[in-house]
């Protein structure tokens, strides 16, 4: 039985990488944008849908389906920036208003494409790795590693390059920020896209390992606006404005 | 009639009688041709409003399109071929499908509308038992108005009871002599299986299973076991882990492919091979065929193979295809939306026999007094429950597949 718990614990932090890619959107997309972005859900069906279309269905390897479905997702995300969330940036309401309508439109959209049928994509890396102890798919493994890998790079680019210091600085004081040279529109727009990309990596590798249905992002956003709201409830704060404390 | 114009003209226009007056005649011309129109198309051909409650979206959506997919199809087939007469007058159909979203107080709203707004007096669905339960009692309330014709678990429990003329149950029974899952458990038996582990949604539907199922297995001497999730799981691996431990001979999982794609994958990597459902289609065990050592489900129609055999089921495939405009997926949705589609020329063919359209009592009666040779042979006992054949599909390791048609009595 000690055995079963360790390795369920174990499995369940793989497992919460999936919610940590997209909880790091909903941070990033709210400390720059102020916008709660419930549609990352959406994006993460998206990636996924995108993932298992272009691999299943058109036989594209799968390690080079991955970035063609994410950055099929980050066009989309642009697309929503330009023509919808640009104008309600730093308004709560209106932001997420919108991002709650677009939830409908894409699945929606997925639903009259796709239709109800969950879709399955092929053993992309079949087998586990049996540690005894823990049985663990080689497929999840790598998941989580990929995962794991992008989330470290996030945070090392976010403390360690000029974009990244001047999103932490305009999150923290955006006025100074512009006075700065900050060029702010393009780096909120970038965040935007950048969180979608990340929702559609995390939607692309989850097509590798679980079936896919239309309202497949929904459980995945609604956690990982929790595990945001979480870490931002204990971090330090470190201004006034809330969306720093919303943890970049 | 001149006068009479110009008088009803306003006091400007009089100033200009003539034009006026030509104004106002076309104004009433248009007018009374339109009426005429709109009686004549009336007369001759009313309009029957057909309801529908299912979910379109959401979790569950795949129980609505069972229905909703061979309902439409039905629709549009009859109005095409110019519609049904009854009684010497010709009739076509309306049909009012919202969205329920799978939600009880989404679908007791819309059931509302349809019965006290538009009223509607058959309604299909809904396939969900958590749904049933939310509407019926409103719909008990109006009893003797409408008829419901679902499929949903629950239902069987209201039939014949007293204030639920309304129902006819769309779907077969799992339990009794005839029933199919005691037919299935049976199957099960002669397997050899001593063991048997059931991981169920903690839903409405899940309970009423674990209800039906637990002394079919204690009658066959099977041991079971239960465990459950949450209703939006897709890593089953901790539960999955837990039922391996105990080693059953048959895992009995979940109900919708949506689950069971994930249920089996990962079952697989945990040890367990063998599977035994009643709910669901081929495809977890296809897509899974070199890892599984058996996937034993209940299927009401073979579709790969009847579409060799029956020309009518070659026909609905064809005609979905043209209707849908995309492929024939042979899974949950448009197997049972073939049995959906039957419903509605059996519903037609009722108000044939009876000789009206709103007559519900009598509709009833009629739909209960014959067998309907569609897509599926149907017919429905006294209680109003379907009754139909179904057959057992066995898949091997690898992909093979073995059928075996049980015809209960």
């Amino acid at each position: 039985m000690v055995q079963l718990i360790i390795g369920q614990l174990l499995n369940g932090i793989i497992v919460g990488t999936l919610y940590g890619i997209i909880a790091l959107g909903v941070t990033l997309t709210f400390g720059i944008t102020g916008i709660v972005n419930f549609a990352l859900g959406g994006f993460m069906a998206i990636g996924a849908y995108l993932g298992w279309y272009l691999t299943d269905e058109i036989g594209i390897s799968y390690p080079l389906a991955v970035p063609i479905a994410v950055a099929g997702t980050a066009l989309f995300g642009l697309v929503a920036d330009q023509t919808l969330f640009r104008f309600t940036r730093n308004n709560l309401i209106n932001g997420l208003i919108v991002s709650i309508g677009l939830i409908s439109v894409i699945q929606s959209v997925l639903l009259i494409v796709w239709t109800t049928t969950p879709k399955n994509m092929h053993y992309v890396l079949p087998g586990v790795l049996n540690l005894e102890w823990f049985i663990v798919p080689k497929m999840k493994g790598v998941v989580f590693l990929v995962l794991l890998a992008v989330i470290l790079s996030t945070y090392a680019a976010l403390t360690r390059t000029w974009v990244g210091r001047a999103a932490y600085a305009f999150a923290q004081a955006p006025e100074a920020a512009v006075l700065m040279g900050v060029r702010t529109r393009l780096l909120q727009t970038g965040v935007v896209v950048y969180s979608t990309a990340l929702a559609g990596l995390g939607g692309a590798l989850y097509a590798s390992l679980y079936s896919l249905e239309v309202s497949m992002g929904s459980s995945y956003i609604l956690k990982g606006v929790e595990a945001a709201i979480a870490r931002s409830s204990s971090g330090r704060r470190r201004s006034t404005r809330p969306s720093v404390n919303f943890q970049m | 009639m001149r006068s009479l114009i110009v008088a009803c003209a306003p006091r400007k226009m009089r100033n200009n009688e003539d034009r006026a007056a030509t104004g106002w005649a076309m104004l009433f011309g248009f007018m009374i041709g339109f009426a005429a129109i709109g009686f004549e198309s009336a007369t001759a051909q009313e309009v029957v409003k057909l309801g529908e409650i299912e979910a379109q979206t959401g979790a569950l959506n795949t129980y609505g399109w069972m229905s909703s997919q061979g309902v439409r199809m039905a629709v549009d087939k009859i109005n095409k071929d110019g519609g049904f007469e009854v009684a010497g007058k010709k009739y076509t159909l309306q049909l009012l499908n919202p969205d329920t979203q799978g939600n009880p107080q989404q679908a007791l709203i819309e059931l509302k509308k349809m019965i006290e707004d538009e009223h509607v007096q058959y309604v299909f669905g809904p396939f969900l038992t958590n749904v049933y339960k939310g509407i019926a009692p409103y719909a008990q309330g109006d009893n003797g108005k409408f008829l419901l014709i679902g499929g949903a678990t629950a239902i069987h429990l209201d039939l014949g009871k007293p204030n639920n003329d309304f129902l006819v149950r769309s779907w077969n029974w799992d339990a009794g002599a005839s029933g199919f899952g005691s037919l299935m458990v049976q199957n099960l038996k002669q397997r050899g299986a001593k063991k048997v582990a059931m991981l169920m949604q903690n839903d409405a539907f899940g309970h009423v299973a674990r209800d039906i199922y637990a002394p079919l297995f204690e009658k066959a001497g099977i041991a079971f076991d239960e465990e459950w999730f949450e209703p939006g799981t897709t890593d089953f691996s901790s539960v999955l882990a837990k039922i391996a431990i105990g080693k059953p001979d048959y895992l009995f999982p979940g109900y919708t492919d949506a689950v069971l794609y994930d249920i089996v994958r990962q079952a697989t990597e945990v040890g367990i091979t063998r599977f035994w459902l009643v709910r669901g289609s081929l495809g977890p065990g296809l897509k899974n065929k070199d890892a599984i050592d058996e996937y034993i489900i209940y299927s009401p129609k073979y579709f790969e193979q009847a579409e060799a055999s029956e020309p009518k089921v070659k026909a609905f495939i064809a005609d979905y295809q043209a209707f849908y405009k995309t492929k024939f997926p042979y899974d949950q949705a448009p197997l049972c939306s073939s049995s959906c589609y039957d419903h509605v020329f059996m519903l037609v063919e009722a108000m044939k026999k009876a000789g009206t359209v709103d007559d519900v009592a009598k509709i009833k009666q009629a739909l209960l007094s014959f067998t309907y040779p569609g897509l599926w042979s149907i017919h429905f006992d006294q209680t109003g429950e379907e009754v139909f054949n179904f057959d057992i599909v066995d898949i091997k390791k690898g992909g093979g597949i073995e059928v075996m048609h049980i015809s209960p009595n």
